[in-house]
């Protein structure tokens, strides 16, 4: 009971923390402060208010696995995304960003 | 018979293909498990949307998170993680056949849970009022940008989705509840408590995330 209560606290200082680092300007390492919090946040709630900590490897394997798989889906979304070429993004909205060799291979 | 068999007879809740009540919760947890590693990937889905086109539109995203209040967000998450302690203590009384100390902490958990839900109410209520909304409904004067709308997609989708989860889980703890008024649930057979915990803190879980990644960046 203490481990939960124990838990609870510094859950709720993180929380104060995280809105707090929000307020404060880091340019791009706001997000990874924020998310570095969370995934704390949620390591607690996992391993202590959802017993992962005292739970079998069989249990812990299935959860990490799914957590791999979901990083593996927004990692490879990734790799796809930032290595193409800018006018072929979803969000191109000027023609002109489209290269010409995809215009002339659209002719045929 | 052997003492073993004799003390299999006396827990009427162990069913007649498990030997033990041990492995019968160890199923029951991976069973459990299972299903949120599947929720795990469903979610997983809506925050690659939202990274993906946050990535597309970093500067609109941040406006748009601007536009939703810090104060709302921070309030709900206060009331989820009370939730998910109160529901762990619920299920660490009924586990210690403190039943009415457990109830009394199922109650409290759905009132935050009721909680949550009129505050997102008010937070919806005021998108849908100025036309915060997602694809082409999107009508707010104070912020035209593009991308703006696919914040509002996602930000409904992500938010609808897990409102829902709240939905069900206060439908699960009052079955919980419901059930160990009934006698069902005590020290001797709380797997289902625990499990019905579980899904509580899947949502204390999902909102962990959701709060910074909307509200705060």
């Amino acid at each position: 009971m203490g481990r939960y209560v124990a838990v609870f606290a510094i859950l709720m200082v993180l929380t104060g923390v995280t809105v707090w680092t929000a307020r404060i300007d880091f340019g791009a390492w706001n997000i990874v402060i924020a998310m570095i919090i969370a995934t704390v946040k949620a390591a607690l709630v996992v391993l202590f208010f959802m017993h992962l900590w005292d739970e079998g490897p069989v249990n812990r394997l299935v959860f990490v696995v799914s957590v791999l798989f979901a990083g593996v889906l927004i990692l490879f979304t990734f790799g796809d995304l930032m290595f193409r070429i800018p006018g072929l993004l979803p969000n191109a909205i000027h023609e002109n960003d489209i290269p010409k060799v995809i215009e002339s291979a659209g002719h045929h | 018979m052997s003492s073993s068999e004799a003390q299999h007879a006396h827990n009427p809740y162990l069913a007649h293909h498990f030997d033990t009540m041990g492995q019968q919760e160890y199923a029951a947890r991976l069973g459990m498990w299972l299903f949120i590693a599947t929720e795990v990937l469903l979610f997983a889905g809506l925050f690659l949307g939202y990274t993906v086109y946050r990535w597309m539109y970093p500067q609109t995203y941040q406006a748009c998170a601007d536009l939703l209040s810090v104060p709302m967000g921070a309030t709900n998450t206060v009331v989820l993680i009370t939730s998910s302690f109160t529901a762990a203590w619920a299920y660490h009384a009924i586990k210690y056949n403190q039943i009415k100390r457990g109830l009394a902490l199922l109650a409290v958990t759905i009132a935050f849970a009721c909680v949550f839900l009129v505050v997102k109410y008010f937070e919806y209520a005021h998108k849908f009022s100025v036309g915060q909304l997602p694809g082409k409904w999107y009508s707010f004067e104070g912020l035209q940008a593009p991308g703006a709308n696919l914040f509002f997609a996602v930000y409904f989708l992500a938010t609808g989705l897990h409102g829902l989860h709240v939905l069900i889980g206060m439908t699960v703890l009052g079955f919980i509840f419901y059930r160990t008024v009934k006698g069902r649930y005590h020290a001797s057979n709380y797997v289902g408590v625990e499990l019905g915990v579980l899904y509580w803190h899947l949502v204390d879980l999902v909102w962990i995330f959701l709060f910074p990644l909307l509200y705060l960046i």
